[in-house]
């Protein structure tokens, strides 16, 4: 088995479904949480001056999404075809499209940016919540309605959406109405028992 | 062991945009396709019938498959254009997802020099477009080092990312020329990929767009 480390800060971020891979398959894995402090000091030292990174036997890779595919390829954890991995990876670009529409909500709301946090969650969040939302539950009902988003087993797109979820909730009240089949994939995620146990134990942040 | 191919067909706009990629690792890989280009009159009766009301499309023997990297990247799997090992197609998809980092950031720049809206060119390419390319490209300059400089950003053959950032290239160059003479392992990368015999037959004969 190859040696391990995830490099991230101390905080769920765009770490959290990296680190879930690994719980969820049982690959021990050396959990690195850079404190921000110490930031400064190593970013030029990674390759795209950005963290995550996954050192795979002392080589690095960057970006948080070929971190969890490459991941969740080895651990089977990304479709169990060619063209399911095709539909996980598009679901994955589509949650990607709106972080993008709904970056400047975030950014407020969490206090990195000035701004009415009211407006912004009625105007921008909001609506980009509707919209991508209605994609996630139309996608939960085409594929059966079995709490995933694709195939029969878990995926790491249910388990970016879940993630998120999280997130989310404790900024827009209600973000989720209407969206129960989405509710269900979470619900079925988040009570996986590996899932449940890191859950439940992993840091407060 | 004899496979019967799939039949594929891509529907996108009439023009190279988030389609190209995908149109090139067709014709790299001498893999016969339909080129469905639908006209922007026809979008809005057809977009109800894409997954995510959004294109390129890729069919595969009918079944749809949304947005444009997922299709590079499977396309790119099926015809051996996504890297030789796990590892080297996790680089591929990196440098992908810098990429779209980096158009996101540009993108303000590029909608006023498309003529989609109005804006100060000059400030933006010194406030927006500027940091941004020097930041990626600086990036990929690096990678193509260590990477040996070999002309490809992954491995020792022709990856999606090369067709990606290839392409992107004869895009930025149309707004700023020498857009990238300062990074001559980038352009390195260029010519050897637009230099393929048979991406160079497509590249001749494709269809002339503004886009």
């Amino acid at each position: 088995m190859p040696l391990y480390k995830l490099s991230y800060f101390e905080e769920r971020g765009l770490g959290e479904v990296s680190r879930q891979l690994f719980h969820l398959s049982g690959t021990p894995f050396w959990d690195n949480r850079i404190p921000f402090d110490h930031w400064p000091r190593i970013k030029e030292y990674t390759p795209f001056g950005q963290v995550p990174i996954l050192c795979v036997d002392g080589e690095e890779l960057p970006q948080s999404f070929a971190i969890a595919r490459y991941l969740a390829n080895q651990f089977g954890f990304a479709g169990k075809s060619a063209f399911e991995s095709a539909w996980v990876d598009a679901l994955a670009d589509q949650h990607k499209d709106y972080l993008n529409e709904i970056k400047p909500f975030l950014m407020v709301a969490n206090g990195f940016a000035e701004g009415d946090k009211e407006k912004m969650m009625n105007e921008m969040a909001k609506p980009s919540i509707r919209k991508y939302f209605t994609i996630l539950e139309k996608q939960a009902k085409d594929n059966g309605s079995n709490g995933y988003f694709v195939g029969n087993s878990i995926t790491w797109i249910d388990l970016v959406v879940s993630d998120h979820m999280g997130v989310i909730e404790t900024l827009v009240p209600n973000a989720f109405d209407g969206f129960p089949l989405v509710e269900a994939v979470r619900q079925k995620i988040t009570s996986e028992p590996k899932l449940k146990e890191w859950i439940e134990k992993r840091p407060e942040t | 062991l004899l496979t019967t191919m799939p039949s594929y067909k891509l529907s996108y706009f009439p023009g190279r945009g988030l389609g190209e990629v995908s149109r090139q690792l067709f014709h790299l890989s001498d893999t016969p396709f339909e080129d469905h280009r639908v006209p922007m009159d026809e979008w809005p009766a057809y977009k109800d019938s894409t997954p995510f009301g959004q294109m390129p499309v890729l069919f595969v023997d009918g079944k749809p498959l949304p947005q444009s990297f997922a299709i590079a990247r499977f396309l790119a799997d099926q015809f051996g254009f996504a890297g030789k090992t796990p590892f080297e197609a996790a680089w591929v998809d990196a440098l992908a997802d810098q990429y779209k980092d980096y158009f996101a950031e540009i993108r303000p720049f590029l909608f006023v020099v498309f003529g989609f809206g109005e804006g100060d060119k000059e400030k933006l390419k010194k406030k927006v477009a500027e940091p941004a390319i020097n930041k990626f490209f600086g990036i990929l300059e690096k990678r193509a080092k260590d990477n040996g400089s070999n002309g490809h950003l992954v491995g020792n053959s022709l990856t999606w990312i090369d067709l990606q950032v290839s392409d992107h290239i004869g895009v930025l160059e149309l707004y700023l020329p020498n857009a990238i003479s300062a990074y001559p392992l980038v352009n390195e990368i260029r010519k050897k990929t637009t230099t393929d015999p048979k991406l160079k037959e497509w590249l001749d004969k494709r269809p002339v767009t503004p886009f």
